[in-house]
């Protein structure tokens, strides 16, 4: 049996199926091709008008291949008097396309969105899923250059459709983070000890990156700092550098493969930087486990 | 108002993750449901919400008890009835909703199941925007803990009662967010919206009864069922009851989310330490919008009103979303109206001639100014289109369009003509614009 009628019988008898249907097919293809939307109709028993007339009425969907990476910026209201058609001509620019187009590698599609109720961060660009606030036009070249490079260069990455999964260890004794006796949201989540007031308690946060789901020992309050420590070795995590919006101390874990995630250590702050390391490591990784 | 005013919207700490139901039961939640369901009957619960006086707080401002009590009884129309949760908010400058659900899931659960209960649904729909995945993950697991905790499912707080929750993320339609389009969009089709009547409480999704409510208003009914009516309308006005979530966004110090009583003063919100701490850069505003892009814009010596529906419906303008987008002297009032004008050209859905023409040949025009192209007779004809286009369409999407329209070209006249060509002065930013 094909994808495409495994997708339609998974749907089969729910009411209001086709936008689940043509949902599943957008995510598993990242576009609509024809051939599928021919095979909904013979499959649904519904015309291919009908089905032309709702992949082309909503705006996720795409009847064109899109790029491996998705930039969108909003052009609503607040984001447009804060200066964003300056950044979609930036984005423009360094791309080398304009809103609605992919780049002919695939590699980036440039969209622009009618508000994404991101309005007191403005103006907003979003990356891969990944919210980036207040950007200045002149930042746009980086924010393409750290796309066009940190996907995919890491082992222990995984794209997970939009989702980023991190494979993280210590980076004084090596060993892994991941707990994969408690999950959360469905993939292992990072163990980590908390400090706090001369405590330790356990701490997991959430693997994929750019969630802010956590789970701890006990509530930890908004806006209080914590200390991490790694839970085998006990070392202390800091990474020495205060965090961009709040100026807490930001703490560092290694990525399996290269690189670093940074991510701040007061509650309630979502800072977290991604820095995946181009080269090569210079030696031998030491064992994974 | 002698009291402080005390929130009781966004009082969650922080984003809910792990532990979410616990620390809303911790809070007291949960507990209006319980009541709701166990000792009061749909007629009282409705009626208690119509006594308090709760207005959507989805833009028309319509009381919600009254709609509720729309629900015809099942000996006139039988089968199953729908409560739908509005949370497709995609109004530029309104980011409420997405808070709501980001940090307290459980309170708008909450609400809902009071609501679905006062109608007589076991199911609720909850159709939430396609950019929102990371509310609806939220959402979901709340979801799950509710099931799990016996807030949902089977047999509700040992009664006859049964509720479902079903999320349905939308795939990006500005028009899913009206009432009937949403519906149809629910159904799976193009999100066309419907003539009315019938009003969607006679036959809505799948022609059944339903109720459509947005999440703040939804939010609201736990603290009225646990506090009462005479809580309720100790704040707010007389016609405009309770609390109020305000999104500031634009040229301020402090954008944001901001809880206050409906009645609270504009300047207020833009000036005082406690809300938008004022304009971003000093400079003074030219224009502030007062309830999401699509009601009329307010010029800088019109700010003086208060932030109620009567207030606002008095000044000429609308509470709408609650959406406040300050504007300071730096920006272009002709290209904040073409962005607009393209925006809603994109989403206009087609079935009616005003809109759709109306839309386009609005955003061709203003092409022209932004070109640098546009005729003094230019804004006799953008004003004679917007009138064409108002309360001539199945949907209020073409009035959204032209109330900007014509509160723009009426109260900065001067912006227009200095678009008509010669050489005009395009907008130079100074060097601080560069952000972040």
């Amino acid at each position: 049996m094909s994808e495409i009628a495994t997708i339609v019988d998974r749907h089969r008898g729910k009411r209001g199926d086709l936008i689940a249907i043509l949902e599943e097919i957008q995510s598993r293809y990242s576009y609509l091709p024809e051939d599928s939307l021919r095979e909904v109709a013979q499959r649904t028993g519904r015309s291919l008008v009908d089905i032309y007339g709702v992949a082309t009425f909503y705006r996720w969907f795409s009847l064109e291949p899109r790029g491996k990476h998705v930039v969108t910026c909003c052009m609503g209201t607040a984001c447009h008097v804060r200066g964003a058609p300056r950044v979609v001509e930036a984005l423009g620019r360094r791309l080398g396309i304009t809103a609605g187009q992919t780049t002919p590698d695939r590699n980036f599609t440039l969209e622009t969105v009618n508000c994404l109720g991101a309005c007191a961060m403005g103006p907003v660009v979003v990356i891969d899923g990944r919210y980036h606030p207040k950007v200045a036009s002149s930042a746009v070249s980086a924010l393409v250059d750290r796309t066009a490079r940190g996907n995919g260069t890491a082992e222990g990455e995984e794209a997970d459709g939009k989702r980023l999964v991190l494979n993280v260890r210590c980076p004084r004794c090596g060993h892994s983070l991941l707990d994969e006796q408690h999950p959360l949201e469905d993939r292992p989540s990072i163990r980590l000890e908390a400090v706090r007031d001369g405590r330790a308690g356990w701490i997991r946060l959430s693997s994929v990156y750019g969630s802010p789901r956590v789970a701890a020992e006990s509530d930890i309050p908004s806006g209080t700092v914590v200390d991490f420590q790694c839970p085998q070795c006990h070392a202390h995590l800091a990474d020495g550098l205060p965090c961009w919006d709040c100026g807490a101390p930001m703490f560092a874990l290694q990525i399996v493969g290269g690189g670093t995630m940074s991510f701040c250590s007061r509650r309630g702050c979502t800072r977290h930087l991604l820095d995946v390391n181009p080269e090569p490591p210079t030696r031998p990784l030491l064992s994974e486990r | 108002m002698s009291t402080p005013y005390e929130p009781y919207l966004l009082t969650a700490d922080g984003t809910a993750d792990f532990g979410a139901l616990r620390r809303y039961e911790e809070r007291g939640g949960w507990a209006a449901a319980r009541r709701a369901v166990t000792e009061m009957t749909p007629a009282e619960v409705i009626g208690l919400v119509k006594a308090a006086g709760l207005r959507g707080r989805g833009g028309a401002g319509f009381p919600a008890g009254v709609k509720w009590g729309f629900v015809p009884p099942p000996d006139r129309v039988p089968g199953p009835r729908y409560l739908v949760v509005n949370a497709d908010e995609s109004e530029p400058g309104t980011f409420k909703d997405q808070a709501l659900l980001e940090t307290d899931p459980h309170l708008t659960l909450e609400g809902a199941v009071i609501a679905a209960y006062a109608i007589g649904a076991e199911t609720i729909y909850i159709y939430i925007r396609g950019e929102m995945p990371a509310e609806a993950r939220i959402l979901q697991e709340a979801i799950h803990e509710a099931y799990g905790a016996g807030h949902l499912g089977a047999g509700l707080y040992d009664t006859a009662t049964r509720m479902d929750v079903t999320v349905h993320r939308g795939a990006g339609a500005y028009i899913c967010g009206e009432e009937t389009a949403l519906l149809t969009s629910l159904e799976g089709g193009r999100g066309y919206p419907r003539i009315k009547p019938p009003f969607p409480a006679f036959s809505g999704l799948f022609g059944q009864p339903t109720i459509i409510n947005n999440v703040e208003t939804l939010a609201n009914v736990p603290a009225i069922v646990n506090r009462g009516v005479a809580w309720f309308r100790s704040m707010g006005t007389e016609q405009s009851p309770g609390g109020k979530i305000f999104s500031l966004s634009g040229h301020l110090k402090r954008p944001g989310n901001y809880e206050a009583p409906l009645g609270i003063g504009l300047l207020t919100l833009l000036h005082d330490p406690r809300y938008g701490a004022g304009p971003w850069q000093e400079r003074p505003f030219k224009a502030v919008i007062p309830g999401g892009s699509s009601v009329p814009v307010l010029r800088a010596d019109e700010l003086d009103v208060r932030m109620d529906f009567e207030s606002l419906q008095a000044a000429g303008t609308m509470l709408g979303s609650g959406g406040v987008i300050a504007m300071d002297e730096s920006v272009d009032m002709v290209e904040v109206l073409y962005n607009l004008a393209r925006f809603y050209h994109h989403e206009s859905c087609g079935q009616c001639t005003p809109c759709r023409e109306g839309t386009g040949w609005t955003a061709r025009i203003l092409r022209r100014f932004h070109e640098n192209r546009g005729r003094e007779e230019d804004l006799a004809l953008l004003l004679d289109i917007a009138d064409q286009m108002m309360g001539k369409t199945i949907c209020p999407l073409a009035d959204a369009l032209a109330m900007p329209v014509k509160s723009h070209v009426t109260k900065f006249p001067d912006e227009f003509r200095r678009h008509m060509g010669g050489e005009i002065p395009r907008y130079v930013p100074p060097s601080s614009w560069a952000v972040g």
